[in-house]
């Protein structure tokens, strides 16, 4: 199968600057402090919300030539599932990449919900499952008091549970975290098709539960070799298990390389971060972190960004997930200037039929 | 005040009147066990979804004057959040009243759910907190715990979601649910905190209501029945310093004449498989205090529609044609409106109306029933015609 890209929408706030407080789009003014000042009157009163920018993004995306989106779990931004049912109505064809954690209830509450979000989108909910936080007390914030070392295990219970209600009729568990007795789905709800499971990773125990449940695997932005080398420790664990890999990264692409470092040096000024002393490395990690997540963005060139794309497609990764600050001019640039060239570099048939 | 009518979302599927059972809109009908192509003229797959057909039926009810809708949530239903989410864009003013039983969610992740589709919707998203019927559908959900304990359970997750939304951090240490220094993020913490509907007829439900809901809400039972309860629930919580109000969900068949009302579920009563009736005769499960209730007005003898009729066009049939609560009004516009008034005098303050199919109805309803509830005031509200 040809390569996916997804695009990534802002659940936390989106801005021109890199300081997003000088800037938040969608979200209603302050009349004290009016942002056209007394200048200009502004008609918009309460009529435009954030999720109409995240609405625009997601078309952006879809009229772009991405082929999903990822909808990322950010505790102080809005909630995924949420987002991605705003904005499942209006797509055709993206697929809806949703992240959470195992943390957030019943497991065979989850499964039904996802039950309706594939009966109305034809099978384009996807399900990314993360740890959550490293952080046992932020863990506590979010109403989750299960241990460090039983989260994995709580996955695993998790989408053993929903995969098994999704796709068995009666299904009976007993587990530490979720019980069920004479579970699953009937009449039109049954026989409905199990998100795909996105998990990440580089552990053995993490790579051990990938290589049980995932249909993808995701990776995060380090270089080529360090990706050449953690899909081949997944190979080895996973002993003939199959996954898809998918590489997270930002992307900051240019017309020319010149134009991509004085834009990536104006955003970490905007974001009073320090300006690496050599640029000429195309990655740079913990570049748009804070705004994305994303542990590195690939600087350069429209030439560049698609040539270290297809280099991480030919070590193995077939799905991209990508962002750019801000979300929206950006998912128009690279869906425009860079998607189509990762395309010709992958794949030199559909270059050829074209 | 005046009262608040609320319609209802056909989760569990639609057939095409009250007297028919089948062709069905959407992938439902009876004894179908099997997924099937989900398309809505005729089962065939034509490129829509049921939700497509939901679309229509919460656009019907806010241009024909409803508040919003309940979205019920059962095991073989769509569930509620997803249709909300979905519909959040294509609906102006309707009000998405979603049922839950808060078992199922961490409390943390109910409360950013809420406040994003508040910020998705204006402010249009309220809750009918349940709490489970028991018995094997129970533990189906994945839920082990038992009928007093899930109440005790629903209390504590309230009790964490208002701490949540009154501003961190909140701490919180209950038998169910933990959390330390919880709150929600900025542009979130903004937003209403969702108006509470609850259900349950037993004790530990009253005792939950009167401490969290800001409406009480029954089935329609006997009008005796009904204003003893209402009673009792305001009694309860008036006591905690607190004010609530009381609600019914009720399904009506509303028709020009008293007679074509009674001729409509006569029809549909005809209809009912015998498997059924039988069926219906024996049903006893799950812990359910207004499950049992409702079982309890059961007709000695069953030979025809007339058996199920209780008083003045209430009729007590309605789970025989479509499943769900047991008595509903049937007659006029000006039956259905009089009863209804009437309700309102024993202490209801909003109600919950179904009529199938619920896509045509709502325009029937608002148009011709809503009109005539005169509510609190008593007196009719229209200007005489000339
Ligand atoms: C008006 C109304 C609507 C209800 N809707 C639902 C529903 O959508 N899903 C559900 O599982 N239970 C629903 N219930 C069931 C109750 O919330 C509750 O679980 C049940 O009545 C058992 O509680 P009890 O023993 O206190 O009566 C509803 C009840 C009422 C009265």
């Amino acid at each position: 199968m040809a390569n996916q890209f997804y695009w990534q929408l802002p659940t936390s706030g989106d801005a021109r600057y890199g300081n997003a407080t000088r800037q938040r789009r969608g979200e209603a003014s302050d009349p004290n402090y009016p942002v056209f000042g007394n200048g200009v009157t502004d008609p918009r009163r309460n009529a435009f919300s954030y999720f109409d920018y995240i609405h625009q993004v997601t078309k952006a995306a879809d009229l772009s030539g991405f082929n999903g989106i990822f909808i990322p779990d950010n505790p102080d931004g809005e909630e995924p599932w949420i987002v991605a049912g705003y904005v499942a109505r209006s797509t055709q064809r993206l697929k809806l990449l949703t992240q959470f954690d195992a943390s957030r209830g019943s497991a065979v509450y989850a499964a039904k919900n996802a039950v309706s979000f594939q009966r109305y989108t034809g099978g384009r909910f996807a399900w990314h499952i993360t740890e959550g936080s490293q952080d046992e007390r932020i863990r506590k914030q979010l109403g989750d008091f299960v241990p460090k070392q039983d989260i994995l295990a709580r996955i695993d219970e998790f989408i053993t549970v929903a995969k098994g209600v999704l796709t068995t009729f009666p299904f009976n568990f007993v587990g530490r975290f979720f019980e069920v007795q004479d579970g699953g789905f009937q009449g039109p709800l049954s026989d409905r098709q199990v998100p795909s499971i996105y998990l990440g990773g580089n552990s053995t125990a993490q790579l051990e539960l990938s290589a049980k449940h995932a249909d993808v695997h995701v990776l995060d932005a380090v270089e080529h070799d360090a990706i050449a080398q953690q899909i081949a420790a997944y190979r080895q664990i996973a002993q003939g298990r199959a996954v898809d890999f998918a590489l997270r990264i930002d992307v900051l692409a240019r017309e020319t390389r010149e134009e991509a470092l004085e834009d990536a040096k104006r955003f970490l000024n905007q974001t009073e971060a320090a300006i690496p002393a050599d640029d000429s490395p195309l990655l740079w990690p913990g570049f748009s972190e804070q705004h994305t997540g994303a542990k590195a963005s690939l600087i350069g060139s429209y030439d560049e960004v698609a040539a270290a794309l297809a280099a991480y497609a030919h070590l193995g990764v077939t799905q991209f997930v990508l962002a750019a600050v801000p979300h929206f001019e950006e998912a128009y640039r690279v869906g425009t200037h860079v998607l189509p060239l990762v395309r010709q570099l992958t794949n030199p048939a559909q270059k050829q039929a074209a | 005040m005046s009262i608040d009518v609320f319609w209802r979302i056909p989760t569990h599927g639609e057939p095409g009147s009250h007297r028919a059972r089948d062709p069905f809109r959407g992938d439902w009908f009876p004894g179908n066990d099997n997924k099937t192509l989900s398309g809505l003229g005729g089962g065939g797959d034509d490129g829509f979804t049921y939700i497509d057909y939901l679309a229509e039926i919460a656009r019907a009810a806010e241009i024909s004057g409803f508040q919003g809708g309940l979205i019920p949530s059962f095991p073989n239903t769509d569930e509620p959040w997803v249709i909300s989410a979905f519909l959040a864009r294509e609906t102006k003013n309707f009000r998405f009243m979603i049922p839950f039983q808060p078992g199922f969610l961490n409390p943390v992740v109910a409360a950013r759910m809420t406040a994003s589709l508040q910020r998705a919707t204006g402010g249009r998203a309220l809750y009918n907190i349940i709490t489970g019927g028991g018995g094997p559908s129970q533990l189906w959900w994945g839920d082990p715990v038992k009928h007093d304990d899930r109440y005790g359970r629903t209390t504590e997750f309230l009790d964490v979601l208002k701490g949540i939304w009154a501003g961190g951090p909140f701490s919180y240490n209950g038998q169910f649910y933990q959390v330390e220094d919880a709150g929600l993020p900025d542009p979130l913490s903004k937003e209403e905190y969702p108006e509470i509907y609850f259900s349950g007829s037993s004790d530990a439900a009253l005792a939950s209501a009167s401490k969290h809901a800001d409406y009480y809400l029954s089935w329609l039972e006997p009008f005796d029945l009904i204003k003893d309860k209402f009673a009792r629930v305001k009694e309860r919580t008036d006591h905690l310093g607190r004010k609530i109000k009381c609600s019914i969900r009720v399904d009506i068949v509303a028709r020009p004449t008293e007679e074509e009302a009674w001729r409509e579920v006569s029809r549909g009563f005809e209809n009912i498989p015998k498997e059924i009736l039988d069926r219906y005769k024996a049903q006893n499960a799950g812990d359910s205090v207004g499950a049992s209730r409702q079982r309890g007005l059961r007709p000695q003898t069953i030979n025809s529609y007339k058996d199920f009729i209780l008083s003045p066009n209430i009729w007590t049939g309605f789970s025989l044609l479509r499943g769900g609560q047991t008595l509903g009004i049937v007659g006029s516009y000006e039956n259905v409106a009089a009863r209804l008034d009437e309700l309102v005098q024993l202490g209801t303050d909003a109600f919950i109306l179904a009529s199938t199919p619920h896509l045509e109805e709502a325009y029937r309803v608002g148009e011709e029933v809503l009109p005539l509830v005169r509510g609190k005031s008593g007196a009719s509200n229209l200007r005489a015609v000339a």
